[in-house]
């Protein structure tokens, strides 16, 4: 299989049982917070923020390093360019190359926002089966016609992968070479074969919930009513964040 | 083309977010227009948009490195006015489980392909003008729309990076920045461009209603 759903936190950790709806509000609030931050101060405290939710979420720490992985190479360019090209002041030079001081400072700031924002961002997607956090982010004003596009696109993200891959390993015993710029029009047939079917299967499926009833009014489901402690740790991110775009705004 | 968390302001992604709940509006006000009842066409968008963020892992060689298929001007062609939400969809998975892009630049990414798949579904449907039927013009219209989506897309996220993130650029690295990050996509655009055109030929043979506004 080549796409893998993300993995959830431990059930009965205190992050998994938070209000799925206020643990969206609350960490989302954090993410923004943090994204607001450039002033270098702030940045260690951010940075503790962000393991400290992460710590709570009883993940591992090799999980949250896989996820890092890919968005790291575009850091890793960055990290190349910004601290030789931007700025005025050189703090060390070596031939025609100078590392200057305020691509570093801006590296240093962007790398901060960067880990800490991904740090809870994978927190509220492990700790949150997608299905619960699409019918919140419903819940919270996203149209119905976009959370049903959610919803059945995870369902279907998984059986076309399988699809995709078993056509890849066909056309591969066919000594079709996918390995090559030619392959262009092999994956481009792959593809198109595979909307074709794929259309044909959406007005089978269109057909069948029709018959179950999709298009009528939407059925409500009665989820519990958010508790005391789950308001109590809105509160605290909140509070948090808050704190985070005050200080920077006015006490900095 | 997928900013990650983090790299340009705040004030950039949340604008990302304004834009592109406006677009969203403007798709979903479209949609409703065209369809007695919206929800008939989700299955199929929703199908379609599965396909199409499965065949954007595929990575096609271009020596000395491979590139992953965008196909932001393919989704225009054949979804329409549903371009939009499904690329926000899209990219959405893939930054829950890829890290492509992140959770603070999905307005931003949606609308650096988004904007573009919309405006390759204006140029395809000049084939209804050149004809539906012929395969040169639908080829070259596909070309046009796979190319000009992937190209208008770097060339806007270069320039939205480059005058974003870093203060103290000069004008003239600035230039040459934007520049160099438009120019290393442009191959990438010329496969985009043929990918495109040999999909609307194989649906034009195979499926050819699946060119039509019938979504």
């Amino acid at each position: 299989m080549l796409v893998k759903a993300a993995i959830a936190t431990p059930s009965g950790n205190s992050l998994s049982e938070w209000e799925t709806r206020l643990k969206l509000l609350g960490l989302l609030c954090l993410v923004f917070a943090f994204a607001t931050i450039n002033d270098l101060r702030l940045l260690p405290l951010m940075i503790i923020t962000a393991l400290a939710v992460y710590r709570l979420s009883a993940l591992p720490a090799s999980y949250l390093i896989s996820r890092l992985k890919v968005p790291g190479i575009f850091l890793l360019a960055m990290a190349v360019v910004l601290p030789l090209s931007a700025g005025e002041t050189v703090l060390a030079q070596a031939g025609p190359v100078a590392l200057r001081l305020e691509g570093t400072l801006g590296l240093l700031s962007i790398a901060a926002r960067f880990f800490s924002i991904i740090t809870v961002a994978t927190v509220l997607l492990a700790s949150t089966p997608m299905p619960t956090l699409v019918r919140a982010m419903g819940s919270l004003g996203m149209p119905d016609l976009l959370g049903d596009m959610l919803l059945f696109t995870y369902r279907y993200i998984f059986q076309l992968a399988d699809d995709l891959h078993r056509a890849r390993v066909a056309a591969r015993l066919r000594r079709a070479r996918l390995g090559s710029l030619s392959s262009i029009r092999t994956t481009a047939y792959i593809v198109g074969s595979l909307l074709v079917r794929s259309h044909w299967q959406a007005e089978r499926v269109l057909a069948a919930m029709t018959l179950r009833g999709y298009g009528n009014s939407r059925i409500d489901v009665s989820r519990p009513a958010p508790g005391l402690r789950d308001f109590a740790a809105l509160a605290v991110c909140v509070t948090l964040a808050g704190g985070f775009v005050v200080t920077q705004t006015f006490f900095l | 083309m997928h900013i990650p968390d983090g790299i340009v302001p705040v004030s950039v992604a949340a604008g990302g977010y304004a834009l592109a709940a406006g677009m969203t509006a403007i798709s979903l006000r479209q949609i409703e227009r065209k369809h007695v009842d919206p929800r008939e066409g989700i299955p199929k968008a929703s199908l379609l948009t599965a396909v199409f963020f499965m065949a954007s892992l595929v990575h096609i060689p271009l020596p000395p490195t491979s590139v992953h298929l965008v196909l932001s001007g393919l989704m225009g062609v054949v979804l329409g006015w549903y371009a939009f939400p499904a690329i926000l969809v899209g990219l959405f998975f893939q930054a829950v489980m890829f890290q492509h892009g992140g959770l603070t630049m999905l307005g931003v990414n949606a609308c650096l392909m988004g904007i573009p798949a919309l405006l390759s579904y204006g140029v395809f449907r000049l084939r209804n003008m050149l004809g539906e039927t012929r395969p040169l013009p639908n080829a070259v219209l596909g070309f046009v729309a796979g190319f000009m989506a992937v190209a208008i897309g770097a060339f806007s996220a270069a320039v939205l990076l480059v005058s974003t993130v870093p203060a103290y650029l000069d004008a003239s690295v600035e230039r040459a920045a934007v520049t160099g990050l438009f120019v290393a996509h442009l191959p990438l655009a010329g496969i985009e461009g043929v990918f495109t055109a040999t999909v609307v030929l194989f649906l034009l043979r195979v499926q050819p209603s699946l060119l039509k506004e019938s979504l």
